[in-house]
């Protein structure tokens, strides 16, 4: 059950502490929703690319083309219909809408990809020390640093279920809405017990390595700030400060949308 | 919810709340889109069975996996935002009140609690706390996001609500029935893995199930009444009346803390018993 979405590379991105990889990934989260313009996601947009660039981990993007290309089309389409505005494009279409959208698919883009800068950079157990850093109980850290770790298998061996149900004739698109509701049973019994079967050899081979042996746990990494973390969080505060000044002050935003 | 937290303490437990986490990330992540139930307006996501299934079978590590599953889908699916936040507790709840309900409703016989739909009393017990769960769901994040003014309650609570209670409704039962014996064989019911004593005793466990439907459905209807009444917003519409409007919230938070409270009267002891049953 490996997901191998690390890449064993020798960047500054994954020589950097845990933790400011982490804040990387929440700032990035906090500052790209602000604006709707855009325009202004764009930059931010570009910042994350330019991460990924930095750290020659954006071929990991390749495995989610396929939930790229679904979301952007899907979100070009809808947030394009769902908003509104006061200048006509053509036909039903307004300026604002259009605008809206792309800004939306941009977010979305980016959050994924920032998400996967983060995967692509850091070790499983070097982002369970930087949450456990952070103040996170360990448990609770390995929890969610795993879940992460086995999305894109879980994801990837769901459409492989899916070709394969497909090929015996299985047609997802037929019929009324339970009827087509009713044959996703196919789908979701094999990924659901594929996955949980493991279980309890997961559990023991976890045990087998002293998992929960010690209530105070140590750690082999011992992850610590260097000059470069402190750039780079220097760098992250006055982005931070900066992009939240142009928020307050009305930038970003596109007059006369309708959202919703 | 004692058990929400000592959980943490058993391995098989935590990997449960990771497998659970990452199975409905992935399969919300998959189907993305769904199944259109109005056109236009929502769909049925496939996926949104499982946290009831997780909530039944896994017990508390079905909850966290829930929440967390549904955070990871945001993450990768490019929807994570403000909304998350209480999307986190509004999918944790989807877990959480299946295994604490299913035992106090009288409905599913003392002798065999099992989490399963093969009788005409546990299937009508299923309905029952599907459809609580994912009331309480719909208002916990509608409630929240009308409060920060980004989608109406009665756009949002009623397709939650419906969105939930549709898929649950369709392949909870089947699954549930298929998917038991499974996990029971394997010994990975919470039950199994969880020792009693670590489980909340809870109080007066009838009245907290109620409490838990007067809550969600409470809180759903006064929601509704609100939002629709006085702020002219419209069921399904997210464009029509005004959110972010003092009258809903505080209409509706006395509901999210009797959601709350009921929490902390029900158990789930009571499903430690010995079950007679065969495979």
């Amino acid at each position: 059950m490996d997901a191998e979405i690390y890449l064993d590379l020798d960047t500054f991105v994954h020589r950097l502490d845990p933790r400011t990889k982490i804040f990387v990934l929440l700032t990035s989260f906090v500052l790209i929703l602000y604006f709707y313009n855009p325009l202004w996601v764009l930059p931010l947009s570009a910042l994350i690319l330019c991460w990924g660039w930095l750290s020659h981990t954006l071929s990991n993007l390749k495995r989610l083309r396929y939930i790229f290309t679904v979301m952007t089309i899907s979100s070009l389409v809808m947030w394009t219909l769902f908003s509104g505005g006061d200048t006509p494009l053509f036909w039903i279409f307004e300026v604002e809408a259009v605008k809206y959208s792309i800004a939306r698919t941009l977010v979305m883009l980016s959050l994924i990809t920032a998400g996967m800068n983060l995967l692509s950079t850091t070790r499983n157990e070097e982002l369970v020390i930087g949450m456990i850093k952070l103040g996170l109980p360990y448990r609770v850290g390995f929890a969610i640093s795993t879940s992460l770790r086995l999305v894109p298998t879980i994801a990837s061996s769901t459409q492989t279920i899916a070709q394969a149900q497909r090929s015996r004739g299985l047609d997802l698109d037929g019929g009324n809405v339970i009827e087509r509701i009713r044959k996703y049973i196919p789908l979701l019994i094999p990924v659901f017990i594929s996955t949980i079967r493991s279980t309890n050899t997961f559990a023991m081979a976890l045990e087998a390595k002293g998992f929960g042996a010690r209530e105070e746990r140590t750690f082999y990494l011992e992850p610590k700030f260097e000059r470069l973390d402190y750039i780079v969080m220097a760098v992250l505060a006055v982005l931070f400060a900066v992009t939240t000044y142009f928020k307050f002050a009305g930038y970003g935003m596109i007059d006369g949308l309708i959202r919703f | 919810m004692k058990e929400v937290g000592t959980m943490w303490k058993y391995t098989q437990m935590i990997i449960l709340v990771s497998l659970s986490a990452a199975i409905y990330a992935a399969l919300l992540i998959v189907f993305k889109g769904g199944i259109p139930l109005i056109p236009g307006i929502t769909e049925v996501r496939p996926a949104n069975v499982f946290p009831i299934l997780f909530g039944l079978l896994f017990g508390p590590a079905g909850a966290w996996g829930a929440a967390i599953g549904n955070t990871i889908g945001d993450l990768f699916g490019g929807t994570l935002g403000w909304g998350s936040i209480f999307g986190f507790f509004g999918n944790f709840f989807l877990g959480f009140i299946p295994y604490k309900m299913w035992g106090t409703l009288n409905l599913v016989p003392k002798d065999d609690l099992s989490p399963n739909t093969n009788t005409w009393r546990k299937f009508a017990a299923y309905v029952i706390i599907a459809f609580v769960a994912a009331t309480a769901c719909g208002v916990v994040i509608a409630w929240y996001l009308d409060l920060m003014g980004m989608v109406p309650f009665a756009a949002l609570g009623i397709i939650i609500t419906l969105n939930n209670f549709a898929a649950e409704l369709i392949l909870g039962p089947p699954l549930l029935l298929l998917l038991y014996p499974r996990i029971k064989r394997w010994g990975l019911l919470w039950t199994d893995i969880m020792d009693v004593d670590d489980v909340a005793d809870g109080f007066a466990k009838e009245i907290g199930a109620i409490l838990m439907i007067v809550g969600s459905l409470g809180g759903l209807i006064i929601g509704l009444g609100i939002s629709t009444g006085l702020y002219g917003q419209e069921l399904f519409q997210f464009g029509a009346g005004e959110a972010a409007k003092v009258g809903v919230w505080l209409g509706v938070l006395p509901f999210l803390l009797l959601i709350v409270a009921a929490s902390f009267m029900l158990s789930g002891k009571e499903l430690f018993v010995e079950e007679i049953e065969e495979f």
